[in-house]
């Protein structure tokens, strides 16, 4: 589970045994070598919930868990909380004809919408007409009006224009890195702008400020990589 | 800013009834998350006041829990800071505050040993956002002794709870009367009062000698003929929740977008004390419909046109309408609550029905809870 405790001796003389080592690494490296010396090793066996969220479908998955009625790995305990840096934000609003079902919302956030099976982050805005399944959206991202969003992962401070669908057409291969953009999902990064009335495939991937001529006859087919930032 | 303030948070209110049981009215929870107290002090904060004291007396503990640390209004520095005066016995006082006058006078020595020319003084119970930077200005302009900060009330409002004032056309109080049987205006006064510090304390000397208590009757009415008293109009929201009526009113004018836009979206912020809370969860069965909901609720039934404060639970099949559910309550099974507000921490069992039939019900039932 990559979680170890040593002494801190057995640490410190590893360490400098491997200070040369490129790329150490205490799986690859640290471990054998304490094992080949013959230091005494002992593994504890951990039998409650534990998930790696390395990858955008073990991440996907991970949140979809957290929103079963009862989920295995509740927030809700009133023992162990979990503390992170909140900010202050006023509750969330849900419209007179939004539906909400399945799912978890943060705060601040405004859903005019229709929100089914998924983890909505804070200050985030649903427009009208709008229905999002499966997905994850984080925190500041506004969705526009009359939007199908369907298992999709849309990172924080994203702008998703009206009347756009993402998760559309027939799932393909992702044409850059299927070994990162794979399970159906649509991922769109941090900060990333979608113009209204555009397709989505699934496997793709949206990164940066895109417009309309990104998308020619409004499409993006499943499988492609859009990236307009970075490298 | 040249001011210090004072935030006035001791006081009781028989018109909120059971709500102020348990707590004093400045700690009366606001729009979901938030504390009445928490739109005075952010005001204080985004007018640059370094240096707050909050008086309080009756039922602080709740207020005392809030105030816990001066962080969350951005108080916590070095010079200045928030502090909180709570009655003490003394060698020569053993006595609670009688009035607002006297709970300034116990504390004297607080302003006595400031520097900042100007105070400050507002309560704790009322919602707006104000820069008093402004106020303190006109104050100047108008070299006035005591500025009040007034709202004109609409025409149909009922203000025999306020102090009514008159002004003439240099906005100069010339009438004054606290409570009227018969009010001969609309103006208002907000409770929010700048004033030079050296002036304060010789006002407050002066009526602690004469055994006089109270800041609006023996102060602001009793000199308004002496002392240049002028109304400085307030023209954005405000309203004091120090009723059933006012409280509920003031919580659903938060379910209207410019309402929330103008609190929570323009400058300046309001802040408030933050915990760590899981986000509100729906679960399969839940229907919300223009309603307020803070973190921590989970929702398996119908919320209509309500607001639910931290940590509600709602179980399955019940009906939340025109309602306001306080922090922490459990609403069990096929529960129906309509036009109420339901005292915090409370847990209701399955199958109950509470409806306000002519008002606004308050809910208290403290019933057992058992740990699921």
């Amino acid at each position: 589970m990559g979680i170890y405790i040593f002494n801190w001796k057995t640490l410190k003389e590893a360490l400098i045994a491997k200070a040369d080592q490129p790329a150490l690494d205490f799986g690859k490296h640290v471990i054998p070598y304490c094992h080949e010396k013959g230091c005494p090793m002992y593994s504890y066996e951990f039998n409650g919930y534990w998930k790696d969220v390395g990858t955008l479908s073990s991440y996907w998955e991970a949140n979809m868990e957290l929103i079963d009625i009862v989920p295995e790995f509740n927030l809700y305990e009133e023992y162990w909380k979990i503390y992170t840096k909140s900010e202050v934000l006023p509750p969330q609003y849900i419209a007179q004809d939004s539906v909400v079902e399945r799912s978890i919302i943060g705060e601040g956030s405004e859903i005019y919408g229709q929100v089914y099976n998924s983890v909505i982050g804070c200050g985030v805005i649903i427009g009208e007409g709008t229905v999002v399944r499966n997905s994850i959206i984080m925190n500041q991202t506004k969705i526009g009006d009359k939007c199908t969003i369907e298992k999709a992962i849309i990172d924080e401070y994203s702008q998703v224009g009206s009347g756009t669908q993402l998760g559309a057409f027939p799932e393909k291969e992702n044409d850059t890195r299927p070994d990162i953009y794979n399970s159906g999902l649509v991922t769109v990064g941090e900060k990333s702008t979608v113009p209204a009335n555009v397709k989505i495939g699934k496997n793709s991937v949206v990164f940066g400020e895109t417009v309309a001529s990104d998308y020619p006859n409004g499409v993006l087919d499943s499988g492609r990589t859009l990236i307009k930032v970075g490298d | 800013m040249r001011a210090l303030g004072i935030v006035l948070a001791g006081g009781n209110s028989r018109k909120m009834g059971a709500l102020s049981h348990k707590r004093a009215i400045s700690a009366m929870p606001i729009a979901g998350s938030y504390r009445s107290i928490d739109f005075v002090l952010s005001n204080m904060s985004n007018s640059h006041i370094q240096k707050v004291a909050v008086i309080t007396q009756y039922n602080s503990r709740s207020l005392h829990e809030h105030l816990s640390s001066s962080k969350w209004w951005d108080f916590g520095r070095k010079q200045g800071g928030l502090y909180t005066f709570t009655p003490t016995v003394t060698p020569d006082n053993s006595n609670w505050y009688q009035g607002t006058a006297d709970s300034i006078y116990q504390n004297l020595l607080f302003l006595k040993r400031s520097h900042e020319p100007y105070v400050v003084i507002a309560t704790g119970d009322c919602v707006y956002k104000m820069d008093y930077n402004k106020v303190l200005e006109y104050h100047i302009a108008k070299k006035a002794d005591i500025t009040v900060v007034v709202k004109e009330m609409p025409e149909d409002a009922d203000v025999d709870r306020y102090g009514v004032v008159r002004m003439n056309d240099d906005g100069r109080i010339e009438e004054f009367e606290e409570k009227p049987m018969v009010a001969r205006s609309k103006t208002v006064s907000c409770g929010i009062y700048v004033i030079r510090r050296r002036q304060l304390i010789e006002l407050i000397e002066k009526s602690a000698e004469e055994g006089r208590h109270d800041l609006v009757q023996d102060i602001l009415i009793r000199y308004k003929d002496v002392k240049r008293i002028y109304g400085y109009r307030i023209e954005s929201y405000w309203r004091n929740i120090a009723t059933v009526e006012d409280y509920y009113g003031t919580n659903m004018d938060f379910l209207r977008k410019e309402i929330r836009d103008y609190f929570f979206k323009q400058y300046p912020d309001v802040y408030s004390k933050v915990d760590d809370l899981p986000p509100a969860k729906y679960n399969p069965g839940a229907q919300v419909r223009n309603s307020l909901i803070s973190s921590g609720c989970i929702v398996n039934g119908t919320v209509e046109n309500s607001i639910l404060f931290k940590e509600v639970f709602v179980g399955n099949n019940c009906t939340i309408k025109n309602s306001i559910i306080l922090n922490d309550v459990y609403l069990g099974d096929n529960t129906h609550i309509e036009n109420c507000i339901v005292e915090s921490r409370d847990t209701i069992r399955a199958n109950s029905h509470h409806v306000g039939e002519t008002g606004i019900k308050v809910v208290v039932e403290k019933n057992e809870r058992y740990v699921l």
